[in-house]
């Protein structure tokens, strides 16, 4: 009886002209995604290397390390994360690094592209999240409501068919008809990937094909949400309307109302109050150290410039040191207070924004891409790294670590042999780490489930429902 | 014919939430090889009697039986026992007859079926070859009661019921339909049908019963109404006689 239910529902599904075209029309979007992210991938690798080959080139000529004044990581571009870009493309992607001093990112992508930040790259996160969620509800809505609309019920209930093995015969038939529908084109949008020449690893291909399968849990979700709604209810026409609430809320107004509400319960000082702040102290240590200079006087060297020069070079490194200590005892401390007050203000806005599927699901699939909120940290943290290894070359390599702002004085040594240029490939490499596996997973394990409970919760409300459900 | 009664509705009444009396203790009963007409305004308790039969709803007060089974005490093998045509068949429209057979019969736990039995059924209750394989929702009423008929059939239960079944048919189709009923009756299925069509009532069924405002008001056989304007009758028990009811013969 059930495998009965089961093939007829996939029939019914295959066999609507609704079901062909909505079905086509997301098909052909899942594609466009794979392929828009590709050739995304694809542009972001060219102007990485182009930017990277840039950052070498102004070692040309050079002589001196010191003279390399800016100095600039870049943020690689990840194949995951041109396929659901989470916030990939709104961090900024190069650092500065000096050696010293605070780092800031920037150049996001929509920064220097500031039309796709209007409405967004086409990805897969949009795709599940908006457009399949629609094709959810669609192919849903009416799936009891509709049947008695239409009268089929009735005449399928003057068999001796038990109410329990229809409505799991109807959401196991949808679910068996829709998910593998769906997972073709998502493995032809892969095969995009591989012909295009995209280099996932296998720990991209990983959390590739767990984003994916958080997608088609969302799908789930929504499709059984749909069926739940169609069993509460007596018309189609009231199941669309109820659904279309139901989505308006999941997708606007939940994610947005969390974050403003968190906003307002938990207040972290704006960056440029931190600016101002720091600005204030660097001004005052600036002052100090203009003071400093002008008292200073050179130690007796018997006329020996050079000597001169290294003993005012010294001063400036210990005064440079002293200014970058305490610039960094107090940007450390502000970041810090700013820092844990994100993060609760985030936990906040987090846990109320789960309330709705489509945030539960877009945190768990920019997790696992590592295109999360986290992201920028990741960043942040590796550049820290990086400045750290810099300073450390540029100590071995010129006997200082310069810095922002820094005065520099070098006199000719006169020796008249010509000096050696530099070479750029000695310069500390950026090592940047997609996010691991495991990692990402742990992070993406209470949205994923709480998507399965809002699962369970509305597949067990559909049936609790059509147990009660009036079949005239 | 034998005298027990297959489909029988003991003291059967229905009230509604909304406190609305729509079936007050209503007793009858149809045998094997009878054809069992209600008539009745809309309202009058004939589709209220059939959803007891069917469970799908549940009697306030009294039973309804089919074979001997009290439907709301045992739905599912009631329901094993009885087959259903509506007053406007709907089937899956994406699917074909025959795909709307193969469901309902499978539904009906009848796996023994072949293709041509399908096709076989499908001519008797007379839908021409061409259209088997199309999709139903193209066909007009008179080829959906078809195949309902057809669906009926095929699960090959000792009682249908069939509510308001000639309805909106054109006169053709609605003869078609009364010789099926007549095939139906001589291999002795326990028929009762609800429906507005006093002439055809007069014509095929056995008993006529009429129903007002939830009650039984008359039920005679329809060999001894021959004599009588069935019309005339029906519209003095419409107007208000309330009388008691006649005896059955």
């Amino acid at each position: 009886m059930l495998g009965t239910l089961i093939l007829k529902e996939v029939r019914d599904i295959f066999g609507s002209t609704k079901f062909v075209i909505s079905f086509s029309v997301c098909a052909v979007l899942i594609l466009l995604a794979f392929f828009t992210g590709a050739q995304n991938y694809q542009a972001a690798r060219r102007q990485y290397e182009a930017a990277k080959a840039e950052n070498l080139r102004q070692c040309d000529g050079l002589t001196d390390w010191l003279m390399l004044r800016q100095n600039r990581i870049f943020l690689p571009p990840e194949p995951v994360a041109a396929i659901v870009t989470g916030v990939s493309n709104d961090i900024g992607r190069t650092v500065e690094v000096t050696g010293r001093g605070e780092l800031s990112a920037e150049d996001s992508r929509f920064e220097g592209e500031p039309l796709f930040a209007v409405f967004r790259f086409l990805d897969l996160e949009f795709v599940f999240g908006v457009v399949l969620s629609l094709l959810a509800i669609l192919l849903g809505y009416d799936a009891i409501c509709g049947e008695k609309e239409r009268g089929t019920l009735r005449l399928v209930f003057s068999h001796a068919v038990p109410r329990a093995t229809y409505i799991c015969g109807k959401l196991i038939g949808s679910l068996a008809a829709l998910v593998p529908a769906l997972i073709v084109p998502i493995l032809i949008g892969c095969l995009v990937l591989v012909l295009m020449g995209i280099p996932v690893d296998v720990n991209g291909w990983f959390r590739l094909a767990l984003a994916i399968g958080t997608g088609l849990l969302y799908f789930m979700v929504m499709l059984v949400l749909s069926i739940m709604v169609s069993a509460m209810t007596h018309r189609s026409s009231s199941a669309f309307l109820a659904m279309l609430v139901v989505w308006v809320m999941s997708v606007f107004v939940v994610p947005r109302a969390a974050v403003l509400l968190a906003g307002r319960a938990v207040v972290v000082p704006s960056v440029d109050e931190l600016s101002s702040k720091k600005a204030a102290l660097n001004s005052q240590l600036w002052t100090q150290g203009r003071q400093a200079i002008s008292r200073w006087t050179p130690e007796k060297t018997g006329g020996d410039m050079e000597g001169m020069m290294k003993q005012f070079q010294d001063m400036m490194e210990k005064q440079a040191d002293e200014r970058d200590r305490k610039m960094q005892e107090l940007a450390g401390q502000l970041n810090e207070d700013r820092a844990n007050r994100q993060r609760v203000q985030q936990r906040w806005a987090f846990a109320a924004a789960r309330l709705s599927p489509l945030a539960s699901f877009s945190l768990a699939v920019t997790s696992l891409a590592g295109t999360d909120l986290n992201m920028n940290d990741r960043f942040a943290a590796e550049a820290a790294q990086y400045q750290g290894d810099y300073a450390k070359f540029m100590k071995a390599k010129t006997g200082m670590v310069p810095g922002r702002g820094m005065i520099i004085m070098k006199g000719d040594a006169g020796g008249g042999a010509k000096p050696k240029p530099v070479d750029p490939k000695e310069l500390p490499e950026f090592q940047h780490r997609p996010i691991a596996l495991a990692g990402a997973v742990e992070t993406a394990i209470p949205s994923i489930g709480l998507l399965i409970v809002w699962g369970l919760g509305a597949f067990i409300t559909a049936f609790w429902s059509f147990l009660r459900y009036d079949l005239r | 014919m034998t005298d027990s009664p297959y489909l029988e509705a003991v003291a059967l009444s229905k009230r509604y939430e909304d406190g609305v009396l729509a079936l007050d203790r209503v007793s009858f009963g149809v045998r094997p090889g009878q054809i069992y007409a209600m008539l009745g305004a809309n309202g009058a308790g004939k589709t209220t009697t059939i959803n007891i039969f069917l469970n799908l709803i549940d009697p306030s007060e009294g039973e309804a039986r089919i074979g001997g089974i009290v439907t709301h005490r045992e739905p599912l093998e009631a329901k094993a026992h009885v087959a259903y045509v509506s007053e406007n068949v709907m089937l899956y429209g994406n699917f074909t007859a025959m795909q709307n057979l193969e469901f309902f019969a499978r539904l009906s736990g009848k796996h023994h079926y072949s293709r041509d039995d399908y096709h076989d059924i499908l001519r008797r209750v007379g839908l021409s070859d061409d259209v088997h394989y199309k999709k139903v929702r193209g066909f007009s009423k008179g080829m959906r009661q078809k195949c309902g008929i057809a669906i009926a059939i095929l699960k090959d239960a000792p009682a249908i019921l069939l509510d308001e079944p000639t309805s909106g048919l054109d006169p053709k189709a609605g003869w078609e339909f009364c010789r099926l009923l007549e095939s139906l009756r001589q291999e002795g299925k326990a028929i009762l049908m609800s429906t507005h069509d006093i002439f055809r009532a007069k014509e095929i069924a056995d008993t006529i019963a009429i129903m007002k405002e939830g009650r039984l008001v008359m039920e005679q056989p329809a060999g001894e109404l021959a004599h009588l304007d069935l019309e005339k009758l029906y519209m003095e028990y419409m107007a208000g006689h309330n009388g008691p009811m006649p005896a059955e013969a």
